[in-house]
C-alpha cells in the first residue's frame, strides 16, 4: 500500500462537492449547480451521505432561480435536501490502487419533504491516493410530489438528470 | 362594423401583445441579484456561525437569503469543481468554518489573512455527530468587500 493512499476505517468528506441537474424540453434546457454540498463517506463501513441547501443551485436566468426555490422546491418549506445511505460493494474497492471502480449506491433520497429509497450505481475514482465520486442518475419530479403548473408543463420535463460530482478529503 | 373600426382594433391588439410579450421578455430576462452594489448587514465569521449553528429563529429570519458582509481571518483557499474559488473563515469550531464560493476572485489571499466578503448567506448545513466533523455555515455569489 502506498505511503498516501487512504486507508479503511478513515473518514473522507467534502464541503464543497458539486450537485447540478439537467432538464431538456423542447424550448429549452434548465441547468443548475450547486457547488456547496456536504457529503461524508466511511471506507469501512460504505456510509455515504450528502447534504444541501436548495437555495444554493445557481441557474443561468434569475427568474428560473426564483420559480425553483418559490413555485417547486418550496425551498422557505423545506430548505434542505439530502441522500442517508451506502456503498453496498464498499469491500469490493481497493482503495489502495490507483482506479476507477463501480459503486452500487443504495439509500433514502430525501427531496421536498418526500424519502424515497434509491439505488444506483456511480464511480469511485483513485488517483495520487486521492478520492472523488461521480454518479449521474434521473427522478421523476412526481415521485417527490414536486408539482409543475399546466401553464409551463410543457418547458420542464418530469424527468430530471442529477449529476454528482465530489472530491473528498481525509478528516 | 366599419373597416376603419376594425383596422383599430387590430392595431390595439397588436401593441397590446407586443406590451405583454416585452414585459414577458423582460420578467423572464431579468438580471441577478447586484450583490457588489448591495447594501449588506455586517458581520463577523465567528458570531455568523454560532448564531445559525445554533439554529435560532431569529438570527435565521435576519441572515438566511440576505446579503451578509462577513469579516474574519482565512483559514483555507481551494478551488471548486467549477474552478471557483472558495474561501474558508476561521471560526471557534476547530473543523466549522464560513464557507465562501467566489464570484470574484481575490488575488493573493492566502491563510492567515483577514478579509471582509459579501455574498447571499443560505445558511448551515450540519455534518455529522457521529463522526465528529461540524457543518459550515455558506455564502454563495462573494464579492471582496470594502
Amino acid at each position: 500500500m502506498a505511503a498516501n493512499s487512504p486507508i479503511k476505517g478513515q473518514v473522507y468528506f467534502t464541503k464543497n462537492g458539486s450537485i447540478s441537474f439537467f432538464s431538456k424540453t423542447i424550448l429549452q434546457n434548465i441547468q443548475a449547480d450547486n457547488n456547496e454540498v456536504i457529503s461524508i463517506l466511511n471506507l469501512q463501513t460504505g456510509a455515504l451521505q450528502f447534504s444541501l441547501l436548495n437555495t444554493a443551485f445557481h441557474f443561468p436566468k434569475a427568474k428560473m432561480e426564483e420559480d425553483f426555490n418559490e413555485n417547486y422546491m418550496e425551498s422557505d418549506k423545506y430548505p434542505r435536501s439530502t441522500f442517508k445511505g451506502s456503498i453496498a460493494n464498499i469491500d469490493k474497492i481497493d482503495f489502495s490502487k490507483d482506479g476507477t471502480w463501480q459503486a452500487n449506491v443504495t439509500g433514502d433520497l430525501m427531496i421536498h419533504g418526500v424519502t424515497k429509497n434509491i439505488t444506483t450505481s456511480g464511480k469511485i475514482i483513485i488517483k495520487d491516493g486521492k478520492i472523488s465520486a461521480a454518479a449521474s442518475f434521473k427522478i421523476l419530479l412526481e415521485d417527490y410530489h414536486i408539482k409543475i403548473p399546466s401553464i409551463v408543463s410543457n418547458k420542464i420535463s418530469e424527468n430530471i438528470e442529477i449529476n454528482i460530482d465530489c472530491n473528498y478529503e481525509k478528516k | 362594423m366599419s373597416r376603419k373600426v376594425k383596422r383599430y382594433i387590430l392595431l390595439l391588439l397588436i401593441i397590446i401583445i407586443t406590451i405583454i410579450a416585452l414585459i414577458g421578455y423582460q420578467v423572464w430576462n431579468k438580471p441577478h441579484q447586484d450583490i457588489k452594489n448591495a447594501v449588506a448587514a455586517k458581520t463577523n465569521a465567528i458570531e455568523l456561525y454560532n448564531s445559525l449553528s445554533n439554529d435560532s429563529a431569529n438570527t435565521k429570519a435576519f441572515f438566511i437569503n440576505k446579503i451578509v458582509a462577513v469579516s474574519g481571518e482565512v483559514k483555507q483557499v481551494s478551488k471548486n469543481q467549477q474552478n471557483q474559488q472558495v474561501i474558508l473563515l476561521k471560526t471557534n469550531i476547530a473543523d466549522g468554518s464560513v464557507n465562501c464560493t467566489m464570484e470574484e476572485n481575490i488575488k493573493n489571499v492566502k491563510a492567515g489573512d483577514m478579509v471582509l466578503l459579501k455574498g447571499i448567506c443560505i445558511g448551515y448545513i450540519g455534518g455529522d455527530n457521529d463522526m465528529q466533523l461540524p457543518g459550515d455555515v455558506f455564502l454563495v455569489r462573494c464579492y471582496p468587500s470594502d
